[in-house]
């Protein structure tokens, strides 16, 4: 029994830096555009889908893969950014919350679309990083999770460093703290809004690419994913990566404990997701203004 | 209303009760397919364009209505039409649940949890296989043995008449100004008086109970409910219908509907891409045009007939 | 007028955000039929105790009285619907709808409102304002003075037994000014109540008898304008940090 909590835990641990990665990438892309994107699960899924055509095209190997995947995820989410999203920063738009609202659900629901098209309805697997697993004592884990787990980590500590230590990581803070100051000390706001939905593409994206050898690929795979990563950045406040974080794995590991307690197994997988949104409901419920980071989202 | 506004109607009245009888057995169902979806993307207008109550759970309300009058009729063998009713009861309960329980979120908050409400809805549905069937669907019998579906047309028709018909009521009175008073700026509007908590639940009940009767409706008349009604691709059409038609007019929607649906239809042979298509039109139309495709040019072609509307519209009085 | 219970009266009134106290144990009472002015320097309160006699703000500790009857968890339809009206610091507008609307919303709130009348009254006020022939504009497309005239005639709309007027003259070109103060005055004439929040002491000083002013959540002088103006701790806190 503690065999498999231990190894529930873990998973839930692989999960958790994923569920961070897609997270994080969210709390930014709303930090800095003051937007909602309902379409982030559909980021992630399409670099998963980077991922494994980049294997299979160019016979790259897998880890770069990985990182060719985020790059293009990174291009991709520009493009809707500058395609899209500048509506949002125009003056002559009226209600641009409820703008942001639409048109990230309307490309999600399009990308999904698009998915089952270009990629068909079947799932895919790219190939693994490693395969076999680790064994510790009674505790299985695959390789591919531990892979996936520490490029990620290794992911997130370069994000971090990113944000604290270089130039524009400081001007994403700034940006996302004042609009108008930034501005005044010469930041281009146009470049920080792609390069944050850029940014939060390439996080979601790179999360999809680790993730595909595991789960493997289909066009609805971030349906899930997507109300997750509302559910972690409500839970660990909005603007705050680094409780994005700790949300994420709290969250990951939580929800397999959960399936390992809940009395009946066969329901326990179906319910894990409906967890994380019953958890996410009722944090809506009880502190509704004061999860999401500093200030309550107003276009004004 | 004027005399063009009436003479529009009645040609409009006269078109629809002899349709039936002009298409086939497969337009007609696609007709009746598009006046249901009328009216969930009529009564989502209502809660998102006019009353600003952005719900992305609003098939989550359809599903109730459907598996509430199915369950009952195959499970308790209750009459489908007691059934029905049952179901637009359930669903307006289940309004008056989540509106107050949203009553101090909005904007991207309030679509998350509504968002979230339904796929917790689905979730459950998917899951409790014994009571709904899960994922394969449940079968639901018919409400009318007939050889044809025009009784299903004509009560369709109905539902959409009285159902769209007292929307409107409901849009042109002091209600209707409250909700577009809530939606405009909520602060001001409790200063003024307006009993915000009271007319936001009132919104989730109207549109949710209608949006359950759409579901009660269905459930007979596919003879198959699934899960994914409940899904947000569906949400995904019903809102592409609203905005294509024009977000913040019912007729707008209800025209909406039918022509994404029937445009839909058109496009089979296209397969997949055409839920491309309809995408792609969204985000066009959404990026391009908020205001619809439907109204804009409607209110021109009206211009002719009535200017003091056209001059409300012209201002920006929505 | 002596003997009855002020119309509206603070007791005990506080209001803390974090560790800070925006509203200090406040004690205010406001008869019929005054004028009264609420001054103070930036971040004295005074918008803050504006929100909370209106209710759109909660109270953490205190009553509120309206002719003698706690109003304390009533929302701010509620106090509304007692008749305290407000206007805000930057205009709240009903954007999207036309300025008759605008006017009408309230109107038709009160219970039992007849539809007809509601109207013939939303059109004497727009007349008295001068807004009469803008009824059908959106009210977003109002210069910014009209705006300001809409949402004094909104509040009016109420048939309040108060009015708080939340610096009216903030950004106001001088015309508007003379403007704003003429209406308030015909309205105090004809018997309303008005407390009004504002840094504009000379247009303050034109309309009131009675001056309170705030300072660090507390009051910290209220009488008349002689009697406040000499006021030594009135002038500490101004000049002051």
């Amino acid at each position: 029994m503690l065999d498999y909590l231990l190894a529930q835990t873990v998973n839930g641990l692989v999960i958790g830096v994923l569920f961070a990665l897609i997270a994080t990438g969210l709390t930014i892309i709303f930090s800095i555009l003051k937007v909602v994107n309902f379409a982030h699960g559909e980021l992630y899924m399409m670099g998963g889908y980077f991922a494994y055509y980049v294997i299979s095209w160019f016979a790259l190997p897998p880890l770069p893969a990985v990182l060719a995947a985020m790059a293009i995820s990174f291009a991709f989410a520009v493009m809707v950014e500058r395609g899209l999203l500048t509506p949002l920063y125009s003056p002559t738009i009226e209600r641009k919350a409820d703008y942001g609202i639409l048109i990230t659900f309307g490309l999600s629901v399009f990308l999904r679309n698009i998915a089952i098209i270009l990629f068909g309805p079947f799932p895919l697997r790219p190939p693994s990083f490693f395969a076999g697993d680790l064994v510790v004592g009674g505790v299985i884990v695959s390789y591919d999770r531990l892979v996936a787990a520490g490029v990620g980590l290794l992911l997130l500590g370069g994000l971090i460093f990113f944000l604290n230590r270089t130039v524009w990581g400081q001007a994403l803070n700034a940006v996302s703290q004042s609009r108008e100051s930034a501005s005044i000390i010469g930041i281009n706001s146009q470049r920080i809004y792609m390069l944050a939905f850029g940014l939060g593409g390439a996080l979601a994206g790179g999360a999809g690419a680790l993730i595909a050898p595991i789960y493997s690929l289909s066009p609805s795979m971030g349906l899930v994913p997507d109300t997750q990563a509302f559910v972690i950045v409500i839970l660990g406040g909005l603007g705050s990566v680094s409780g994005t974080i700790i949300s994420a794995l709290l969250l990951g590991v939580a929800q397999n404990l959960f399936i390992a307690f809940l009395p009946d197994p066969s329901r326990g997988p179906s319910y894990a997701n409906a967890f994380g949104l019953g958890i996410m409901m009722l944090v809506l419920l009880f502190r509704p203004t004061g999860i999401f980071g500093r200030q309550h989202v107003a276009m004004d | 209303m004027r005399a063009f506004d009436w003479a529009l109607l009645l040609l409009l009245a006269a078109f629809a009760a002899v349709f039936p009888f002009l298409v086939d057995a497969y337009w007609l169902h696609v007709m009746i397919v598009a006046m249901m979806f009328a009216i969930m993307a009529a009564s989502w207008a209502l809660l998102a364009g006019y009353a600003g109550q952005f719900s992305f759970g609003h098939m989550g309300f359809v599903a109730v209505g459907g598996y509430t009058a199915g369950i009952l009729a195959t499970a308790a063998g209750v009459p489908l039409p007691l059934g029905m009713l049952a179901g637009v009861v359930a669903s307006a309960l289940a309004g008056v649940l989540i509106g107050w329980t949203c009553l101090r979120m909005s904007g991207p908050y309030l679509a998350i949890f509504t968002m979230a409400f339904s796929e917790v809805l689905r979730i459950t549905v998917v899951t409790e296989v014994e009571v709904t069937g899960g994922a394969g669907g449940m079968t639901v019998p018919q409400l009318f043995h007939a050889a044809t579906d025009f009784p299903y047309y004509y009560l369709i028709l109905a539902l959409l008449i009285v159902s769209v018909g007292g929307m409107m009521l409901v849009v042109a009175s002091r209600w209707g100004l409250f909700f577009r008073a809530i939606r405009e700026n909520e602060q001001a509007a409790a200063a003024a008086g307006v009993k915000v908590t009271r007319f936001r639940i009132i919104a989730f009940a109207l549109t949710s109970s209608i949006a359950g009767l759409a579901g009660a409706f269905y459930a007979p008349y596919i003879g198959i409910l699934t899960p994914d009604v409940a899904s947000q691709d569906q949400m995904g059409l019903v809102v592409a219908m609203a905005i294509v038609g024009g977000m913040e007019s019912l007729p707008g929607a209800v025209a909406g509907a039918i022509a994404v649906e029937f445009m839909v239809e058109a496009l089979r042979s296209y397969g997949e891409w055409r839920l491309v298509l309809f995408g792609a039109l969204l985000l066009v139309t959404m990026r391009f045009a908020r205001n619809g495709l439907i109204t804009p040019a409607w209110l021109r072609f009206r211009g002719f007939a009535s200017p003091r509307a056209a001059q409300l519209a012209k201002e920006g009085v929505r | 007028m002596q003997g009855a219970p002020p119309l509206i009266e603070a007791v005990g009134l506080a209001k803390h955000f974090g560790g800070i106290f925006a509203v200090d144990h406040l004690d205010f009472a406001v008869f019929e039929g005054e004028l009264v002015g609420l001054i103070g320097p930036n971040g004295s309160g005074k918008t803050t105790t504006i929100n909370l006699l209106s209710g759109n703000l909660g109270i953490d500790a205190g009553l509120v009285r309206v002719r003698g009857q706690v109003v304390n968890g009533l929302p701010a339809s509620g106090f509304a619907g007692v008749g305290i009206g407000r206007t805000f610091q930057i205009t709240q507008l009903f954007g999207r709808m036309s300025v008759l609307e605008n006017m009408l919303v309230p109107g038709l709130a009160r219970p039992h409102a007849v539809k007809r009348a509601v109207v013939r009254e939303a059109r004497q006020h727009l007349e008295f304002l001068g807004l009469a022939s803008l009824e059908s504009l959106a009210a977003k497309n109002l210069s910014g003075g009209q705006q300001k005239l809409l949402e004094l005639g909104r509040a009016l709309m109420l048939r309040p037994a108060i009015l708080f007027l939340d610096e009216p003259f903030a950004g106001v070109n001088p015309y508007l000014r003379d403007q704003i103060i003429g209406f308030v005055k015909v309205l105090h004439e004809a018997g309303r109540t008005f407390v009004i929040v504002d840094h504009d002491l000379d247009a303050i000083q034109r309309l009131v008898r009675r001056l309170v002013v705030m300072s660090r959540g507390k009051k910290i002088a209220d009488g008349s304008l002689a009697t406040v103006r000499e006021n030594r701790d009135v002038i500490k806190a101004y000049s002051g940090t």
